[in-house]
């Protein structure tokens, strides 16, 4: 298996500064934030559902509701244009309480970001129910405030739109400057800014309102090693707050050293959810498994895999072939 | 066990007092937001905020040139730049509050899946930020008309005391732009196909509106029953474009087919208060599924 640990520090976006740290116990307290079987499906208006990808589960041609507005401004659709659904969450339960940090883990597409958004309570659910007490912020890196205003105007906004008032906001402004590093950057518009720029000087605004909950979707992918120090400070300071904190990365290493425990999202379902290192060994596998033996790509290699392996070839992507059927039944496999 | 710990239901529309309060305590972000993007709009040109004031101008110029002195619709009228540039003013207030409005909800997912704060703070702030490059246009507006009574054959205009009414006028437009703007919000968000609509119903509006030239003359020589003539001048008379424009008129001109009318004040309060508040319940009532589409 030398050969796959090797791949796997690439595909899992492993990062040295991070390896070895764990994150620290926090007080946990009565639980904040309770999801019950949530659904999320996005409405995508202009986009039909292609005849194969109807047949799959999670995009279908959408069942209009018949109010009668909507009948009259849907009359002729069928051949002008179309709606499709995208069910990109489907019945996710689980209870967080004050003072966790969690780790959202999965591949591209398996709904993490939505349950983010869902759960933050900007993307209303189809059905179940998310309470919460408090008010989530949510941060992610496509979060554009306003790209044709200044930073300067952009924390202004930011800091109002969560809640503070124009003194506080004020009162913290050099705090956030300082925190994401642009200096004299926040004088441009936030369009000219790098995009680790705009991902510091966002991750700055929304956790300057101290928030409860505190959601960050990938945002500290795009930041140096000074400025993860710095975040991972304030995330800590969030949880001993008795804050809570969700994380959405794709580096396990980062989940690894600051989340405490791990929900692990697949198609849209909640595979695991436990503490971090069981959940992420359990994903670890799953991932080496559908890396490519060779360079076959994606879960066709891992199928392919599997078959080389059924055949009794002894290789070494063999192995991982035949963890991709485990890992990909992983709903049902202990 | 949501409820034994006190948890909040999220998604779910709060009631519609609780709704206004929370509304109220964000007029600060409300108001940076319309400034900051009034200021943003043209921020990209050269001549900058001066084209705040430009635009209109030039919008002005035009329709003086075609229809005051080319066709010459206004033979009624003792002074067609005047009546035109009020019109063309005041109507692009109303024709951007409602393509604003239709935008201010659908075109700005990303800031509304990012952030949560009452939806309404969008089409507020974006009427707001109109009313706030309309200022400096209204003053443009005003000098024009004074300068225009000095051209030779068009009637002199003066500064009255019915000018200080002016202000009145334009806060009962602004509170009805508003309550269009949650309309179209509404609207647009769960219909996208409404967006392609709205040019072609303002164009019918101005025109419907006597922005800029009286329909009254018109009216007189179609070729309907005299019944419909009256039912129809009644709607082309009192419906609310029309009302406003007669509001700002009878402040600033001194036209003899324009008088100061109670009639009207009335009428333009009452449009207001009731776009504003049928408008604002609309925006309500769609307010748990801003942001999903």
């Amino acid at each position: 298996m030398t050969e796959a640990d090797a791949h796997m520090d690439f595909d899992l976006e492993l990062e040295q500064d991070d390896l070895d740290e764990e994150a620290a116990e926090a007080p946990i307290g009565d639980p904040c934030l309770v999801v019950d079987d949530l659904h999320v499906v996005y409405r995508v208006v202009g986009s039909r559902a292609r005849k194969e990808a109807e047949k799959g589960v999670e995009v279908r041609e959408a069942q209009i509701k018949p109010s009668f507005l909507k009948r009259l401004a849907n009359a002729g659709r069928q051949h002008t244009g179309g709606v499709s659904e995208v069910h990109a969450v489907r019945g996710i339960s689980f209870t967080v309480r004050h003072g966790e940090s969690i780790g959202i883990v999965g591949v591209n597409g398996s709904g993490k970001s939505t349950l983010l958004r869902a759960i933050a309570g900007l993307m209303p659910p189809a059905s179940g129910s998310v309470h919460v007490s408090g008010e989530p912020s949510l941060l992610g890196v496509n979060a554009a405030l306003m790209p044709q205003l200044s930073g300067e105007q952009n924390i202004m906004i930011g800091g109002l739109a969560l809640g503070l008032t124009p003194k506080q906001v004020e009162e913290r402004f050099d705090e956030v400057v300082e925190f994401a590093g642009i200096g004299d950057f926040v004088y441009l518009p936030m369009r000219t800014y790098s995009s680790g720029m705009a991902a510091r000087l966002r991750f700055a605004i929304s956790s300057a309102a101290s928030p409860e909950i505190l959601m960050i979707d990938e945002a500290l992918a795009t930041g140096d090693a000074a400025f993860k120090a710095r975040s991972k400070a304030r995330i800590e300071d969030v949880r001993q707050n008795a804050g809570t904190v969700f994380l959405v990365s794709h580096s396990i290493s980062t989940v690894e050293a600051m989340c405490t425990r791990v929900l692990w999202v697949h198609q849209g379902k909640l595979v695991m959810d436990g503490p971090t290192h069981e959940v992420t060994e359990r994903y670890k596998e799953y991932v080496r498994s559908l890396r490519p033996p060779g360079r076959r790509g994606g879960r066709g290699g891992g199928r392919a895999g599997g078959r080389n392996a059924k055949g009794g070839a002894r290789k070494a992507g063999a192995g991982a072939g035949g963890q991709a059927r485990a890992g990909a039944g992983g709903q049902t496999a202990d | 066990m949501a409820e034994r710990y006190g948890l909040r239901r999220l998604n779910v529309r709060p009631p519609l007092r609780e709704y206004i309060r929370d509304l109220m305590g964000r007029w600060s972000f409300i108001r940076v937001l319309a400034t900051s993007t009034a200021y943003a709009r043209n921020q990209s040109n050269y001549l900058g905020q001066l084209w705040a004031v430009l635009n209109p101008i030039l919008n002005a110029a035009v329709y003086v040139l075609i229809f005051g002195i080319l066709l010459g619709v206004n033979r009624h009228v003792g002074n067609s730049i005047a009546f035109i540039v009020v019109g063309v003013f005041i109507f692009r207030f109303i024709e951007s509050s409602v393509t604003g409005g239709a935008k201010s909800i659908s075109g700005k997912t990303q800031l509304l899946r990012s952030l949560h704060f009452p939806r309404a703070v969008m089409p507020i702030s974006t009427v707001l930020s109109l009313l706030a490059t309309l200022i400096p246009a209204l003053v443009v507006m005003c000098v024009i008309v004074l300068v225009s009574g000095y051209i030779p054959g068009y009637q002199t205009m003066k500064v009255t005391w019915w000018w200080l009414l002016l202000p009145a006028a334009v806060a009962l437009l602004w509170i009805f732009n508003t309550g269009l703007a949650f309309i179209m919000a509404r609207v647009v968000a769960t219909t996208p196909d409404l967006d392609n609509i709205i040019g072609f119903v303002m164009r019918v509006v101005m025109y419907g509106s006597g922005v800029i030239f009286p329909l009254a003359g018109y009216l007189e020589r179609m070729n309907i029953s005299e019944g419909a003539k009256v039912v129809l001048g009644g709607v082309l008379e009192y419906q609310p474009v029309a009302v406003f424009l007669y509001l700002v008129r009878s402040c600033l001109t001194q036209e003899e087919s324009i008088p100061q009318s109670g009639l009207m004040w009335a009428l333009g309060a009452g449009w207001a208060v009731l776009f504003f508040v049928i408008g604002f319940v609309i925006f309500w009532r769609g307010e748990e599924r801003y942001g999903r589409d």
